[in-house]
């Protein structure tokens, strides 16, 4: 496992950086946050320009062809700039569903319409990552009708498309493609703790679709949906890394300034021990991510990759709430108010803890592989 | 890794597997799964023949360069070669001191005499070397040591006064490198403090060398005091310059948190893997509690292994090189206390079971982990100041 960087991958991560400093800088976070609902539409052009969204699509559908290890680069920058863009709802956790569907005559054309559009397609996933089977099909003629609820949507309030699980009327599963713009379809935008993210309830009422709309259903989609929950779960920790080293960069940068008792309070071991915690915590956890990156591109095992997801979003998510409330702990007084950063990061952090199932959640699922017999990989 | 590299290093492991299932057996038998020493089956004797062997089968010096009669493996094969030792339950190495700290610096460092006498010995296993660095008032602030070395004017033979403590092994060993100041410093270097030492290579067995076994927390005595009075060693034997001892005892640290961490995860592996069983034969693997501990210290060890992985390399950056130790031994420590949880009431009595004894062991030998190599506290400041600019 070489968890070194090439030097394609270095310019990936290093131009990431140097291109959202620039845009995304927290005063501009703020504005967006506070005035557009937490989409940075400039921004999200240009990232689609700059083909982004199409670095781990397959050459034949239009994308770069690269993988796991060069999108985490990507999404560590997302998480340490706080960018307003639905880069983790509308490239990481669709990715696997456009990669397996380019690799059928009929999905080709759906990937090329859909992924390498612009367009912000999202998943109607729960907030822990399960696939919802509440919602219905119904068959009318040659149409389907679909009915149902899909919560707290990530990125809902600014999708284009929505994908939706929902229960076929063979009693199956299918994934669905259904526009934003549909008849009968509602999104009502929800109001978010962390601002620089967007989350919307996604209702359908007698949704007239046809027969096309069905992208993937049956056992198909149960495998892809475990696939698509851990390797989203690696991209959120990525994003995770990204957060607590921002937490961290803020936290040494104002210690380093602040003076207190006639010397600055970055001299104090009491506060050094802290920010050197906070580095453990952030190299540990980037070291995770990486070998999960490594795994998901190159492994063919199913439950390998669920460990390492599981690896990677626990380091990620604990540095990213350690390392936040750490930050706003080293800031003093001025931690507590609006107006300094590091209630921004804290915020995502926390959000981010809850996405795609919680750390104990996926702890217990590696409890149950390593202590009871006969684990089957939950589908 | 490409396939034809991975096929060797699978023909590679097999070969070890192969040697430890035919040698780790008969009179070596008691030593499986043996830690050190104070572990059930462990002894030093029989430990020593254990080294010869090892060296008879060419496992000794395996990173080594071949013209100093080693294999120069590559690092993964020397991966893998752990790897298996633990899993085949090769006993703690009495050999590593010489072997993993000394012989690295000395091929850096010393002159071709100095290898050509001592390189040899520690290859075949039949010279064994003790650490004389730590002292009474210089621990974690090893430029506070106060050993003193100075030439004898008569004979050019070093003269050495002072004491070290946490000396390991040193009741079992042939040779100490003392690190100590001499008044014969002559290079300029920028700190005061560091200069105007130099490192010696000195003969344990002779009068002015006496070595008190300390008690330790595991009730056995692995460390040592050890008092020079009047010690003596051949004027020639200095490695590196006099007056620069400080560099040569610093690349020899160097050697300990590196290389000789390889075969540790494997060590961890074993460990974890035997509270794991334990877990679930005495039903603690039902304990929601334990099961996310387990979960955690199993994870966290592949953590530690990505992470050793990434910084591996020689242009990894001193941010990323700079946790390891404070990550790996608070790992450590974390799974000594889970060991004693999944014993339960069990780990208040004495036990008999190697495998269970084991894992007491663990627990208490655990606690020196975040202690020696550089203390926890001193790891923190290090990481502050050196890797985020913390000011002083």
């Amino acid at each position: 496992m070489d968890l070194s960087l090439n030097e394609e991958q270095k310019m990936i991560a290093e131009s990431a950086a140097v291109f959202l400093q620039e845009k995304s800088t927290t005063a501009q976070v703020r504005k967006v946050s506070e005035t557009e609902g937490g989409l940075d539409r400039a921004l999200w052009q240009e990232v689609v320009d700059m083909g982004w969204c199409s670095v781990a699509l397959p050459e034949a559908a239009g994308g770069m062809g690269l993988g796991w290890r060069e999108l985490v680069l990507l999404q560590e920058q997302m998480g340490y700039h706080l960018a307003c863009v639905p880069f983790f709802d509308a490239v990481i956790a669709v990715t696997p569903l456009w990669k397996a569907l380019s690799m059928s005559e009929k999905g080709l054309p759906v990937v090329e319409r859909l992924a390498a559009s612009g367009q912000i397609c999202v998943l109607g996933m729960t907030v822990r990552g399960e696939l919802p089977a509440a919602a219905t099909v119904t068959v009318d003629g040659d149409t389907l009708v679909l009915n149902g609820q899909w919560n707290q949507v990530g990125s809902g309030s600014h999708a284009d498309v929505f994908l939706l699980p929902a229960t076929l009327p063979c009693g199956s599963l299918g994934l669905l493609e259904v526009s934003a713009k549909a008849q009968g379809l509602s999104v009502q935008a929800l109001t978010t703790v962390d601002a620089t993210r967007s989350s919307a309830n996604v209702a359908a009422v007698n949704v007239s679709l046809t027969g096309a709309a069905v992208l993937v259903h049956g056992d198909a989609l149960k495998k892809l949906w475990a696939q698509t929950r851990n390797l989203a779960a690696i991209g959120l920790a990525a994003e995770q890394v990204g957060v607590a080293d921002r937490a961290l960069n803020l936290a040494v940068n104002y210690t380093k300034e602040r003076q207190q008792f006639g010397k600055a309070v970055g001299s104090f071991q009491g506060v050094k021990h802290r920010a050197a915690q906070m580095l453990v915590k952030v190299e540990t956890a980037r070291s995770a991510v990486y070998a999960a990156a490594f795994i998901a591109d190159t492994a063919g095992d199913a439950s390998d990759l669920t460990y390492f997801a599981a690896q990677a979003r626990t380091d990620a998510a604990e540095a990213a709430l350690f390392s936040t409330r750490e930050s706003i702990q080293l800031h003093g007084g001025v931690g507590f108010t609006w107006e300094f950063d590091p209630h921004l990061f804290f915020r995502r952090a926390q959000a981010a803890s809850q996405r795609l199932g919680t750390v104990e959640q996926w702890r217990e699922q590696v409890a149950a592989r390593l202590l009871d017999e006969s684990v089957t990989e939950a589908a | 890794m490409n396939m034809q590299e991975s096929e060797i290093n699978e023909a590679f492991r097999a070969e070890v597997r192969e040697w430890m299932a035919q040698h780790l057996t008969g009179k070596f038998a008691p030593l499986k799964h043996a830690s050190g020493l104070g572990a059930e089956g462990y002894d030093a004797q029989l430990a020593k023949e254990w080294e010869r062997e090892l060296a008879k089968g060419g496992w000794t010096g395996l990173g080594w360069d071949t013209q100093y009669g080693g294999r120069n493996a590559p690092l993964s094969q020397q991966v893998i070669f752990h790897e298996e030792y633990v899993r085949s339950g090769g006993p703690g190495r009495i050999g590593h001191i010489g072997e993993t700290l000394l012989a690295p610096t000395l091929m850096a460092f010393g002159s071709a005499e100095q290898k050509a006498r001592f390189l040899p010995g520690i290859l075949a296993g039949t010279d064994y070397w003790a650490q004389g660095y730590s002292e009474p008032g210089a621990g974690s602030d090893l430029a506070a040591i106060r050993t003193k070395a100075n030439r004898d004017p008569a004979t050019g033979e070093w003269v050495i006064h002072g004491q070290k403590v946490w000396t390991s092994w040193a009741h079992e060993s042939e040779w100490v490198f003392v690190l100590a100041r001499t008044e014969e410093a002559s290079v300029p270097v920028a700190s005061a403090r560091h200069a105007g030492m130099v490192l010696l290579l000195v003969p344990i067995k002779q009068a002015g060398v006496e070595v008190r076994p300390i008690r330790q927390i595991t009730g056995t005595s692995e460390f040592n005091e050890v008092f020079f009075d009047g010690a003596r060693t051949d004027g020639a034997l200095h490695l590196g310059p006099v007056g620069d001892g400080w560099k040569v005892a610093m690349y020899l640290l160097g050697c300990e948190r590196g290389a000789s961490t390889l075969g540790q995860q494997a060590h961890f592996r074993y460990e974890l893997d035997l509270i794991i069983d334990l877990a679930k034969r005495n039903g603690t693997a039902r304990d929601p509690l334990i099961r996310q501990r387990i979960a955690k210290a199993d994870m966290g060890l592949q953590t530690l292994r990505a992470h050793a992985l990434r910084s591996s390399r020689e242009d990894t950056p001193f941010r990323v090189a700079s946790v390891s130790k404070y990550a790996w031994s608070n790992w450590h420590r974390d799974l000594g206390e889970l060991a004693m949880d999944v014993l339960g009431e069990q780990g208040e009595l004495e036990l008999k079971d190697p495998a269970l004894a084991a894992l007491q062991q663990l627990w208490l030998v655990s606690r020196a982990d975040t202690i020696y190599a550089g203390t926890n506290e001193i790891q923190l400041n290090l990481m502050a100041e050196r890797a985020l600019g913390m000011p002083r």
